[in-house]
């Protein structure tokens, strides 16, 4: 199984790598799960419908704005998958903006 | 503890919980509404594809007899006539006041409003607006609404934990705020509970992440009274594969066609008539007997084959397609590997035409209502529901409260179950058993032995292995720092909500000595003669099951 070096933006101005198994298909969404369920249970994230119409899993996705669960997890142009919360809006805890 | 004042709370803001809002919100009275998500796009209303109703665009033939006779049929003996009467004599008012709220219906090549026919209705009266998303868009009415109400105040990422009564009156919450964990006791004179379904207590469900059953807990320990909570819809044609689809729902699974392992279709044994074209509870039960028999897929599914009729597909069903077609499915050229999802459950908190539940000042709407689809609800009236029983416990809460003197600020509120749980989350840095693990091992096990096929053994195994997850929940481990948002707590919120409506699922599915609608037990596969409805309660801290004959 290939595996997928993920780097999230989090509260408190601090970026934490993660190395994950990487299954063909895998949706960022799934990539996420896979941190929280398996690294670290503290990871904040947020999401509802997983078919792209609530939209309350939005983040930045190697930069640009975009759904979880609507995007395929793949590395940015450095071979890593960069996470961040939007950055409009106030910060609730990691990827989770106040609605 | 801090305390927040209001009138009324609404617990949920799904087209339910934001039409109770806005109804309510003609009276004058002060609304707290709360989710523990995002307000307004954290329910299952979002994916909600069409509603169903009567109007300007209904088939010549069409009538409120019609109608009601179609949702009784459909409810095998156990739709609520009560209920019924009033959502067929509602729903035409309801929408056209979300027309002239803005809602705007989609129409077809003649610009005439466009309706679709769907199997059980014996005429065509789902209609649709943008597009097929039909439940955002009257969520959006809905929001817009509420914004424009200066007597409408929305809270979001707040988790209920226990209703809380005094004077044998629900008359109040303690909820958490997610956002630091703080908990806050809510008092008010009616709470409006619009929490939605329990697609999580399953491994594959169509149903958003919030669907954790936490209505029907929260109500019982209440002490009000819940019916046939063993009838839950399993959405017979949904995606197995690929796993990041697991749980969408085929909506054009009407014009597909559907194969065993063997190549066989196989519905000309169970439904020679009507094939795949039958009821969501007629064609899961053959789906789940084809599995059970050896005959499915690798995954433990069926074959879904939609070639013949594609272009029908990409034109009526266009974000499905898109969807699967994204993710490297093309039903086009592939077949997929489908089979039953837990969609909606049809059992719920007992309510009278107003949507009041047994237990005074709690009032409950939308799926977390019981009685109105009996046995299997038809398609598109889940909406229906929402809108209809959403306005009358609005209405009708409001009217009640409006006579009611000052909010109780000086009784002492009865809080119970609250304390223990801020205790234990406290205290969980010394626990051993993640809740995430627990929530898994729940939807595992409902999955297993409470499925579309269920057996009396399964059902008294599923039991005990509830009250194993109930005994690792009291030593739970929450790594996270309290004092910012933490998925752990949510879980663990959401697992204790599980594990209390999974006992009362398998308690009403125990009860029930027969199959009727989505309940199929094999070793009682015959329809008994009487319609006898389910009733659970929690009496004394136990949960007792009776049977009634009418509700």
């Amino acid at each position: 199984m290939n595996q997928l070096v993920v780097k999230i933006d989090r509260s408190e101005m601090r970026t934490d790598q993660f190395e994950i198994d990487l299954r063909s298909g895998m949706t960022v969404l799934e990539a996420v799960d896979a941190i929280y369920f398996y690294h670290d249970p503290s990871l904040a994230y947020r999401y509802s419908c997983r078919t792209g119409l609530c939209t309350t899993c939005m983040m930045l996705i190697n930069g640009k704005p975009g759904l979880s669960c609507m995007t395929i997890a793949e590395p940015g142009e450095d071979g890593i998958l960069h996470l961040a919360p939007l950055p409009r809006g106030k910060n609730i805890k990691d990827l989770i903006q106040e609605v | 503890m801090d305390e927040v004042k209001t009138d009324m709370l609404v617990i949920g803001s799904g087209a339910a919980g934001l039409a109770a809002s806005v109804y309510a919100a003609e009276s004058n009275q002060q609304i707290l509404v709360i989710d523990k998500g995002a307000i307004g796009r954290s329910g299952s209303t979002v994916g909600a594809i069409q509603i169903a109703s009567l109007g300007s665009w209904s088939h010549p033939e069409d009538s409120l007899e019609a109608y009601r006779e179609d949702i009784s049929d459909s409810g095998r003996g156990l739709s609520s006539p009560v209920l019924t009467d009033i959502l067929v004599q509602d729903i035409s008012d309801r929408i056209e006041d979300l027309l002239q709220w803005g809602l705007k219906l989609d129409k077809n090549v003649h610009n005439d409003i466009l309706v679709a026919a769907t199997s059980g209705h014996t005429l065509p009266r789902s209609i649709s607006s943008k597009k097929g998303k039909t439940g955002l868009a009257i969520l959006q009415v809905l929001t817009k609404k509420a914004r424009k109400r200066n007597n409408i105040q929305r809270w979001s990422d707040v988790i209920t934990l226990e209703l809380v009564k005094a004077n044998e009156r629900v008359a109040g919450a303690v909820v958490l705020d997610l956002k630091k964990n703080k908990p806050y006791l809510i008092r008010c004179k009616a709470v409006i509970l619009a929490t939605g379904g329990i697609g999580q207590l399953y491994p594959i469900t169509s149903n958003p992440a919030q669907s954790t059953g936490d209505g029907f807990a929260l109500s019982l320990a209440a002490g009000a009274s819940l019916v046939d909570m063993e009838q839950i819809q399993f959405y017979p044609v949904s995606l197995i594969n690929p796993p990041s689809l697991s749980g969408l729902c085929l909506s054009f699974y009407h014009s597909a066609k559907l194969y065993n392992r063997n190549g066989e279709r196989f519905m000309k044994k169970y439904e020679p008539e009507t094939m795949e074209n039958t009821t969501r509870d007629k064609l899961a039960i053959a789906i789940a007997s084809e599995v059970e028999g050896g005959l499915g897929t690798p995954n433990g599914g069926v074959w879904v084959d939609a070639a013949e009729n594609i272009e029908e597909v990409k034109r009526q069903f266009h974000h499905e397609y898109q969807l699967c077609l994204d993710r490297g499915l093309d039903f086009e050229r592939h077949q997929a590997e489908a089979g039953p999802a837990a969609h909606f459950i049809m059992g719920g908190v007992l309510i009278d035409r107003n949507a009041a539940s047994t237990m005074p000042g709690l009032y409950v709407v939308g799926e977390s209502a019981g009685g109105l689809h009996g046995g299997n609800r038809l398609g598109n009236n889940a909406l229906s529901e929402c809108v209809v029983f959403g306005a009358r416990a609005g209405m009708s809460a409001a009217r009640e409260i409006t006579q009611m003197s000052s909010i109780t600020a000086d009784v002492p509120l009865q809080t119970n179950k609250a304390d223990k749980l801020i205790a234990v989350i406290s205290n969980s840095g010394q626990g051993s058993e993640r809740s995430y693990t627990c929530k898994k091992a729940v939807s595992e096990l409902m999955g297993k032995y409470v499925g579309v096929v269920r057996s009396t053994e399964g059902l008294l195994q599923a039991k005990k292995e509830l009250y194993a997850i109930e005994e690792k929940l009291a030593h739970v481990k929450i790594m996270s720092s309290p004092n910012f948002y933490s998925k752990e707590i949510v879980d663990y919120v959401e697992a204790l909500h599980m594990v209390t409506t999974a006992h009362a699922v398998v308690e009403a599915a125990l009860t029930r000595k027969e199959s009727r609608g989505a309940h199929y037990n094999k070793d009682f596969p015959a329809q008994l003669t009487e319609a006898e409805h389910t009733i659970v309660k929690i009496e004394n801290g136990k949960m007792t099951v009776q049977e009634e004959g009418e509700i």
